[in-house]
């Protein structure tokens, strides 16, 4: 039945790598963050996608039930980023800054706590069960569709995934600036590189650990809003099943890098999807049962070839 | 301060082994990819404990009949887990539950089998259980195999007119076997398999699965869990229209699917399940214990989960205690004939037959449950579409 459609491989295995890939980046962004500012891989990242999503359905619900608004989940995720972050300090604040100076095996593991502590206490508010996100199929653009058709070249995208990516470049350009051109900028990456060294500049370290949950934050949130967007429900795991993907996004960039880790966020997600198709005959190239396991061969593989990932990151 | 603690504590602690009890472990998937399926089976659990308990509780004592709680998460993992914590430190004298496969499969292996634990499954249905064990006879199930519901599936696909399918997967223990079943039977009858693949559960996307499978047939074949993976496969299926009808199973047939992709997308879709024959006297005296209790009585597995519950209670007061070698035994002659028809809720003139030394003959709210060599009941199944919105259900015949 493709015969028709002619343009299958964008279609059905591109555009959806690049959106996967897209929340891969966006989460990866926060993950490389805490490893090259704070020096600890955090196992809590995924939660904070998961919370963030949690959030703002709650917002967008309560929005509905009360005012009679039916909210955009991307409007209805600003003051989901707002509450998120200010969890993200006080978690901070009270809990990751005692182990400040302790090992980072230490460090790691209380993550690892607190993603459990956070996904229990969503299950304990919001409940095991699914929430239904987006109620509804979300079928391809027809005005693209039709537009592209007569190229020959019909292209077959539903709106939520316009929106991903565009969301995904406004954010990225955001971020260079702050990177870039900003004061804050500059030093989360002095203290990326060296922290002794910035803070006998003078930078205060702690506002820069300040602005890397504030950062990292917003871009989970934005992930987990953006994953919400496109699978239409919310559970728990939902944060936790995209950290491995996007530990081995971070990894593959290079640990430290937040534009190694978009790149690298991209690759892997066009990666398991493009794995799938059926280069050679009719059958898939790898099964799709296996996805996952082609993410990490990359990253193992890099971790031999190049342990400094594609940008040049922090080795250990 | 603390004396008086230490003593209330105790007190406590004696007071409660004062009040005699036969325990039972009950690990449930509270959690994990099908709650909405477990919370009424849980609920039909409690009822049959309640029943037993109004009715006197077990033996000439009264003893109090207590279905201890875990969560098995419908994970292999977690139901080792909350099985081994039952098992040694609960003490639990036989175990009820997990609900699926994969957690059921493993537990008994690693925990119940070499503590010579009966385990009796509410829902568990991977043909693999038939042939689990070597040398015991612990595992038992309440619920019938997929090997029959494979081959029912397969009949009501032809039935449908449609001859060629392709099938996709969630790589575990229920699903895969299932699939299995399916796809040979089918073959086996006269319709052709255009693609037959594993999908690894709770991913993001299923779009290059559903774009490779959907390029030979237009009808799809899909056994996973509605939780992990099986709603999104669905909807990236409907999204791209890579696919016009649906067929699946049990792990699908939940509420949820129409509350996320919408009734007016689901006009065919059909999933079978285990189901029981509403006509039958077993199945008007549960309904009419159900519906007292507010328990929904035709839910998937809700009459399973009060047969598995009712007839251990009858197999321990067979048994005269709680001793755990002696339940296997004391199932298989409560369950099977001979011996005087009961109906589910009639414990008490289970405990008068049973006292009098006479033997009884459980029927069961979900059919017969006549345990084969195997520990393996028969069953009917039935097969749902949306209608007004809902589910739907008619069984087959």
């Amino acid at each position: 039945m493709w015969t028709s459609f002619g343009f299958e491989f964008v279609n059905f295995y591109l555009i959806p790598g690049l959106v996967l890939g897209c929340i891969y980046a966006l989460g990866a962004i926060g993950i490389t963050l805490t490893f090259g500012i704070l020096r600890f891989a955090n196992f809590a990242h995924g939660e904070v996608m998961m919370t963030g999503a949690y959030l703002t359905w709650t917002i967008s619900t309560l929005a509905g039930s009360l005012l009679g608004w039916a909210l955009h989940p991307l409007i209805a995720a600003i003051p989901a980023v707002l509450a998120a972050i200010g969890i993200l300090i006080l978690i901070d604040r009270y809990f990751y800054k005692p182990f400040r100076d302790a090992p980072t095996i230490m460090v790691v593991m209380a993550s690892f706590g607190m993603m459990l502590v956070v996904r229990s206490t969503v299950q304990f508010i919001w409940g095991p069960n699914q929430l239904t996100f987006v109620k509804g199929i979300d079928r391809p653009n027809e005005a693209v569709r039709q537009f592209t058709a007569d190229f020959d070249m019909m292209l077959l995208v539903p709106n939520k995934h316009f929106w991903i990516m565009a969301g995904t470049i406004i954010i990225m350009l955001g971020f260079t600036y702050l990177l870039e051109r900003t004061r804050i900028g500059k030093a989360m990456r002095a203290v990326s590189d060296s922290p002794d060294l910035a803070s006998v500049t003078g930078i205060d370290v702690e506002a820069v650990v300040r602005a890397t949950w504030i950062v990292g934050g917003f871009c989970a949130v934005a992930a987990g809003v953006f994953l919400a967007m496109d699978i239409q429900f919310l559970e728990t795991t939902m944060g936790f099943r995209m950290l491995l993907p996007m530990f081995a996004a971070a990894i593959l960039g290079g640990i430290g890098r937040p534009f190694g880790a978009v790149f690298g966020g991209l690759i892997i997600g066009l990666a398991e999807e493009l794995s799938a198709y059926p280069w050679i005959g009719d059958a898939p190239l790898i099964s799709p049962g296996y996805k996952t396991g082609v993410a990490f061969s990359i990253m193992i593989i890099m971790l031999i070839v190049r342990p400094s990932g594609l940008f040049k990151g922090r080795t250990f | 301060m603390r004396k008086i603690i230490i003593s209330s504590i105790a007190a406590l602690a004696m007071s409660t082994a004062a009040f005699a009890e036969v325990k039972v472990g009950n690990p449930m998937a509270l959690t994990g990819p099908i709650p909405d399926l477990v919370a009424p089976m849980a609920k039909a659990v409690d009822l049959a404990a309640k029943n037993v308990n109004d009715q006197g509780g077990l033996f000439a004592g009264g003893e109090k009949y207590t279905v201890v709680r875990a969560d098995s998460g419908c994970d292999p993992v977690a139901a080792v887990d909350a099985v081994t914590k039952l098992i040694n430190i609960s003490l639990v004298s036989a175990i009820i539950g997990p609900v699926c496969s994969g957690a059921t499969i493993a537990q008994a292996e690693s925990v119940s089998i070499p503590a010579g634990v009966v385990t009796l499954s509410v829902s568990a249905s991977s043909p693999a259980i038939t042939s689990m064990e070597k040398n015991t006879d612990l595992v038992f199930r309440a619920a019938a195999s997929d090997a029959y519901q494979g081959i029912a599936l397969a009949e009501l696909t032809l039935g449908k007119g449609i001859k060629e399918i392709a099938v996709s997967y969630a790589n575990d223990d229920y699903n895969a076997a299932l699939a299995a079943v399916f796809a040979e039977s089918f073959a086996s009858m006269g319709g052709k398999v255009t693609a037959n693949e594993a999908h690894e559960p709770s991913k993001a996307s299923y779009r290059s699965e559903v774009a490779t499978l959907g390029a030979g047939s237009d009808s799809l074949a899909l056994f996973a869990y509605y939780g992990s993976g099986g709603i999104t496969v669905m909807r990236n299926a409907l999204e791209t229209s890579a696919f016009k009808n649906f067929i699946g199973a049990d792990g699908m047939l939940s509420d949820e699917v129409i509350k996320q992709l919408g009734a007016e997308n689901l006009t065919n879709v059909t999933f079978t399940t285990s189901a029981s024959d509403s006509g039958t006297a077993a199945y008007g005296a549960w309904k009419a214990l159900a519906d007292a209790a507010g328990v929904p009585a035709s839910d998937p597995f809700v009459p399973n989960s009060y047969d598995a519950t009712f007839m251990m209670a009858l197999a321990i007061e067979k048994a005269g205690s709680g001793d755990r070698d002696k339940i296997a035994g004391a199932l298989r002659s409560i369950a099977n004939a001979p011996g005087e028809i009961i109906l589910p809720g009639e414990f008490a003139k289970a405990k008068k037959i049973l006292a009098g030394g006479g033997d009884i003959h459980y029927m069961g709210a979900a059919g017969p449950q006549d345990f084969d060599k195997n520990g393996d009941v028969a069953g009917s199944f039935s097969k749902s579409v949306v209608k007004d919105g809902a589910w739907s259900a008619e069984l087959i015949k």
